[in-house]
């Protein structure tokens, strides 16, 4: 299948990635191109295949639920893009 | 005393346990071959002198007390820049995570430091390790030793390179698709990709989550039976991670040639001739010594890649929705709202390939495509899965060229993304199974180039195949010289 370029929009806006005018015909052009080769997978038969048949691991990985060392706030304002007083800065999403 | 790094990892190993060597000598000798040749070769982004020598100072004081933390204290070891270390810049060599200082350690590297292994930060990666030459990094274009025009494979081509031009006789890398066994074919090296679950992926920043796994990188078998066995073992603090203890060296079959089961796949017009003569060389020896070819049908495979490319691309948009320019990594200013923060800041810091995987995957799990695409190809792993059990029960192991053809040309392949994809033909199926393969050398082509064979193994075999690997270093026309062209 081909995808046309509203529906791409669509995928970058889910994606949130913006596709720059000067890149529409690009990214569109190669995102087909893979799409096309891909697009094998879809005739494939897998009718034989149960749906639980698809974990590797059955067993569960299950832990104690107690409390133990974490990083400070301290340490996560070290590589926070922005910081202030204990907390991420983002920009404003309430409206007064 | 550089010289010296030219020897396989064992020979520095038993020199550096025999006091010949000092881990301060091992350690400015890899950093004066690192300045010399990596200019060129470009397979580092970083080079911390200072705590590289004061780690092997440290080294050297253990010893010299009698007290070394294990037969490896002092040994060099690359690491791969999507695996964390504490303090250390871990940016998967991408813009968005450029100045990300990871505040802990991965679970591989408590276990190297544990072990006295002297840590040399970072090599350069294709972006969050998504491509099959290392020209997909922010940074720089990593260059092949053996032809300074090529490409070293990817995406570990950094850790391949370092090791194959003698700046460090270990490294890790990891794995997705062929990501270890790819560059290791193509520069000569042994690269192996761990059974799932064998290795602890907590600390490693997540590609394709069910695909990914850490291994090693040596010139020598050796060095790949020690460092799997120092990294290998069982880890709370990941999920995944399979109750095993570590691999033992003791597990290393001795292999008996005469008799041992050899799956084989015919081959197509699409390898390159060198490639199809070096395995045919390979495969007529294992005959006359007694192994019993078996051909395989590879037929339902040709789907691998496709299918790969669904199941690693839906990880991945998953796995990466994580860098929004809130909690880490680098964030895009002066936006308006909320929402425009996070797109402005992925656009600005995701590269081409990394931005072209993400809408595949975000296409791929998004209503209406699911079951037509993922859906669909998660069923179909289970398909190569079962094939794969069907093939253990007639072979004890599995051969094939690790990629079919040798080293390309820098920029040859950069503009059509499935001529790239294809790359990895033997080995994505691999990682869709979870099983352990390794890529040895095995030979050379008219251009001087390395080629490298794929043996994969049922799961937990590492065994077979590291005394498999060591039978098939003692035929002919399988050894690979050094670089010539770097000296």
């Amino acid at each position: 299948m081909n995808l046309n370029e509203d529906s791409l929009q669509k995928i970058a806006e889910l994606a949130r990635l913006k596709i720059r005018p000067e890149e529409k015909e690009s990214t569109l052009r190669d995102f087909n191109k893979v799409l096309d080769y891909v697009d094998q997978v879809k005739g494939l038969d897998v009718s034989s295949i149960a749906d639980d048949e698809i974990y590797f691991q059955h067993e569960n990985a299950i832990r104690p639920d107690l409390s133990g060392k974490h990083l400070s706030r301290e340490e996560i304002e070290t590589f926070a893009p922005s910081f202030q007083n204990g907390y991420f800065v983002v920009p404003k999403v309430i409206e007064t | 005393m550089k010289e010296i790094l030219k020897n396989p990892y064992a020979e520095l190993k038993s020199s550096l346990n025999s006091g010949k060597i000092s881990a301060t000598e091992l350690a400015q000798a890899c950093i004066d071959r690192i300045k010399e040749v990596d200019g060129s070769v470009k397979a580092f982004l970083s080079l911390d002198e200072k705590r590289i020598l004061n780690a092997a100072a440290e080294s050297d004081q253990r010893r010299k007390a009698g007290k070394p933390l294990s037969e490896f204290d002092g040994m060099p070891v690359a690491i791969k820049d999507n695996i964390c270390i504490q303090d250390t810049i871990t940016s998967c060599s991408s813009k968005i995570l450029e100045n990300y200082k990871s505040p802990f350690n991965a679970t591989v590297v408590e276990r190297l430091l544990k072990k006295g292994f002297i840590l040399f930060p970072r090599t350069n990666m294709d972006e969050f390790a998504m491509g099959s030459s290392t020209e997909n990094s922010a940074f720089q274009v990593t260059r092949n030793p053996f032809d300074l025009e090529r490409i070293p494979g990817g995406s570990s081509g950094g850790s391949a390179a370092a090791v194959a031009a003698s700046m460090v006789p270990l490294a890790l890398g990891s794995d997705t698709g062929g990501s270890i066994r790819q560059p290791a074919s193509l520069c000569g090296i042994y690269g192996l990709k761990p059974t799932y679950g064998t290795v602890s992926r907590y600390g490693l920043v997540a590609y394709a989550s069910s695909l990914d796994q850490i291994g090693p990188f040596s010139k020598d078998i050796q060095g790949c039976i020690d460092l799997y066995s120092v990294i290998s073992g069982k880890d709370e603090n990941d999920s995944t991670s399979v109750n095993r203890p570590s691999f033992s060296a003791t597990a290393v079959s001795a292999t008996d040639l005469k008799g041992i089961k050899i799956g084989i796949i015919k081959m197509t017009s699409e390898i390159e001739p060198d490639v199809t003569k070096a395995y045919e060389n390979v495969l007529n020896q294992l005959k006359e010594r007694g192994a019993i070819l078996v051909e395989l049908d590879f037929s339902k495979f040709s789907l691998a890649i496709p299918i790969y490319y669904i199941i690693a691309t839906a990880e991945c948009s998953s796995n990466l929705s994580r860098f929004d320019g809130i909690r880490y990594g680098s964030r895009k200013d002066n936006t308006g709202k909320l929402e425009d923060l996070y797109v402005e800041s992925r656009t600005e810091g995701f590269g081409p390939e990394v931005k072209r995987r993400i809408l595949l995957g975000t296409f791929s799990l998004s209503a209406g495509y699911y079951d037509a695409y993922y859906g669909t190809a998660q069923k179909a792993r289970v398909l190569i899965r079962k094939e794969y059990e069907s093939f253990f029960s007639k072979v004890d192991l599995i051969l094939q060229p690790t990629s079919p053809t040798t080293a390309f040309k820098v920029g040859e392949k950069t503009k059509d993304p499935i001529q790239m994809y294809k790359a990895d033909i033997w080995t994505t199926s691999v990682n869709l199974a979870g099983l352990p393969a390794i890529s040895v050398p095995m030979g050379i082509d008219t251009k001087g180039l390395p080629i490298g064979l794929q043996i994969t193994a049922p799961s937990f075999e590492e065994g077979k195949l590291f005394g498999f690997s060591q039978e098939l270093s003692k035929l002919e026309g399988l050894n690979i010289l050094l670089p010539e062209k770097i000296g």
